[in-house]
């Protein structure tokens, strides 16, 4: 009876392993499949035509690229300023915790109240219209927590001696900053961005309002009124109403370059996201 | 850091580090009053009402959020339903029975896919999932297979590795010298896993419920593309499933549409989209905090 019972529960468990990892590589093969027919040199080099049924996503690519980068370079010094904060000044006071309880309730906060907020701030009080800059800054706040997360858990994990060694040559707490926590740490800041990047990259919704239209932009110039193409938002439009099978194809196409992107930015920061996980909260 | 003579001075590095801490303080801060503020005059227009009216028509100024509530609640609470019973099968199935190496490949398989963006499952909504719960239910003669029940299911199939991957780090923290001892005292392997393994990762387990929530109450674009979109659903009846096979609509789903670019001329309008906002956020920092509190309840336990 009790052996039954076992055999039981690792069938069930285990049916429901399959389920998953079947309904994973499901996605992953329909992605995949879809999207191949459409990839070639010219759909990463040529401009949309006729609304997505024709041409390629230069354009689009270009566009995600400036929204992540604007992201990264917004991201970077916030990040570094609250991870030595928590990490270095704060690290035995209360200011680390409520930090963190910071960092994890921006993580919680759903993209699109990030969208509703740079359409109130920056479209509206600021009159920029739609703008790579906004999308870029809403980014980089978005991904500010999966930065910032990963940077502290390198720096807390750096061995005691090496502090000890800089301070024992009479460097000041500033000169160990400078030359010893941050490029010492510095893996986890890149790590914790290419991380934090493969999610901004498909992010939709805080740019949909502020940042990103569906056709009629090249490069930015400026900031007032100049939006840019996306990845994300070419796949949202079209999704909403492709019959056309020439879009079809087309749109697997862009969601097999999406992924594709995703998973290398991920791919090469794989070691850190099976150490930590930065939704999960650890004290 | 145990450095001696670690004196606070107002260096420049100081003033980096606390200006730009300041900088995140105030972002959290200031989108924390615009939403209250912007939406004042809903709230005075409507008062609670606001929160349990069901009628939400605004060329004649009414304004009741509950449908939208509803529909975000139960999307949640079905996909989640779904998504914990599998992934916590799963991950109790790659933690305790599977070798570990073939755990890690199903690991970093896992890890990768939790990065396909929301608008890609989106994409598989609308292409597939929609029609095959059309012809699923055809039986019941829906409307369309944009359906509460679909924008779940896609739901549940976007939560599921975070729930899946939490649950089995939660499950490897617990001390394998427990699960020998369990074994040497004659369990079996399930006696071993539902009487020693899973309470002791019980906090654990639950977080990772937790965390798969507040994805699934701010999910917008996959929800947007295959929830319908219908304005004013209250089920007459709470308790009948006729409404899970209906369109909807959810607060993000009604936040991501085009009226949010309408409603901005008008105040009362624009408040009525904003405070929608503060409701979902309220709610999804509830979630949060709940989920800070278990951790740090099981780090003051140990």
């Amino acid at each position: 009876m009790r052996k039954w019972k076992n055999n039981v529960f690792v069938a069930v468990t285990g049916a429901c392993a399959l389920l998953s990892c079947g309904v994973l590589l499901l996605i992953v093969g329909a992605i995949f499949f879809r999207g191949l027919p459409a990839i070639s040199w010219n759909f990463f080099t040529e401009q949309i035509r006729l609304v997505g049924a024709a041409g390629g996503i230069f354009y689009n690519l270009v566009g995600t690229l400036i929204l992540i980068s604007t992201a990264l370079v917004v991201c970077t010094p916030v990040a570094l300023g609250v991870g030595l904060l928590c990490g270095v000044y704060g690290r035995h006071s209360r200011w680390r915790e409520r930090f963190m309880v910071l960092l994890h309730l921006l993580n919680g906060v759903p993209s699109i109240l990030f969208g509703i907020l740079g359409l109130i701030v920056f479209v509206k009080f600021f009159g920029w219209g739609k703008s790579w800059l906004s999308g870029g800054i809403l980014l980089g706040a978005m991904i500010l927590p999966t930065v910032t997360i990963a940077l502290i858990e390198r720096i807390e994990s750096l061995p005691a001696k090496y502090l000890e060694a800089a301070a024992g040559l009479g460097l000041n707490t500033s000169q160990i900053i400078w030359s010893v926590i941050v490029p010492q740490s510095l893996n986890g800041l890149i790590t914790g961005s290419l991380l934090g990047l493969a999610r901004a990259a498909g992010e939709t919704a805080p740019i949909m309002f502020t940042a990103t239209i569906f056709a009629g932009a090249t490069l930015p110039h400026g900031i007032k009124e100049s939006p840019v193409l996306s990845l994300p938002y070419h796949i949202f439009v079209l999704a909403q109403d492709s019959f056309d099978p020439s879009v079809g194809e087309k749109l697997w196409g862009t969601a097999l370059v999406m992924v594709g992107m995703v998973v290398l930015l991920s791919l090469i920061a794989l070691p850190m996201r099976l150490r930590i996980h930065e939704e999960a909260y650890h004290p | 850091m145990s450095i001696a003579g670690w004196k606070r001075r107002a260096t420049p590095t100081l003033l980096f580090s606390f200006g730009f801490s300041a900088v995140a303080v105030l972002f959290l801060l200031m989108m924390l009053v615009l939403f209250l503020w912007q939406s004042i005059p809903v709230w005075r227009h409507e008062g609670f009402g606001y929160l349990f009216g069901k009628q939400w028509f605004y060329r004649g100024q009414q304004f009741g959020a509950l449908p939208m509530i509803y529909g975000t609640v139960v999307v949640a609470a079905l996909a989640l339903v779904m998504a914990a019973l599998v992934g916590i099968g799963t991950a109790i199935f790659i933690a305790e029975f599977l070798p570990s190496r073939a755990r890690l490949i199903v690991k970093i398989m896992v890890e990768l896919l939790s990065g396909i963006p929301s608008v890609v499952y989106g994409l598989l909504g609308v292409l597939f999932l929609r029609n095959w719960v059309y012809a699923a239910l055809a039986h019941f003669d829906p409307l369309s297979g944009d359906t509460l029940l679909t924008a779940a299911l896609l739901l549940a199939v976007m939560i599921l590795p975070t729930i899946m991957t939490l649950t089995d780090d939660a499950l490897r923290g617990v001390p394998s010298a427990q699960r020998t001892a369990a074994r040497g005292l004659g369990l079996t392997h399930t006696e071993t896993i539902l009487s020693v393994t899973l309470p002791q990762a019980a906090p654990g387990v639950l977080s990772a419920v937790l965390l798969g929530l507040g994805r699934a109450l701010g999910e917008t674009i996959a929800v947007f593309l295959v929830v319908g979109r219908q304005d004013n659903q209250w089920p007459s009846n709470l308790l009948s499933l006729r409404p899970l096979i209906e369109s909807g609509q959810t607060l993000t789903s009604k936040l991501g549409g085009s009226e949010t670019h309408i409603a901005y001329g008008d105040p009362l309008h624009w408040a009525a989209i904003v405070g929608l906002g503060l409701i979902l956020l309220a709610l999804t920092v509830a979630v949060t905090m709940t989920g800070i509190r278990l951790g740090t309840r099981k780090a003051s336990d140990a």
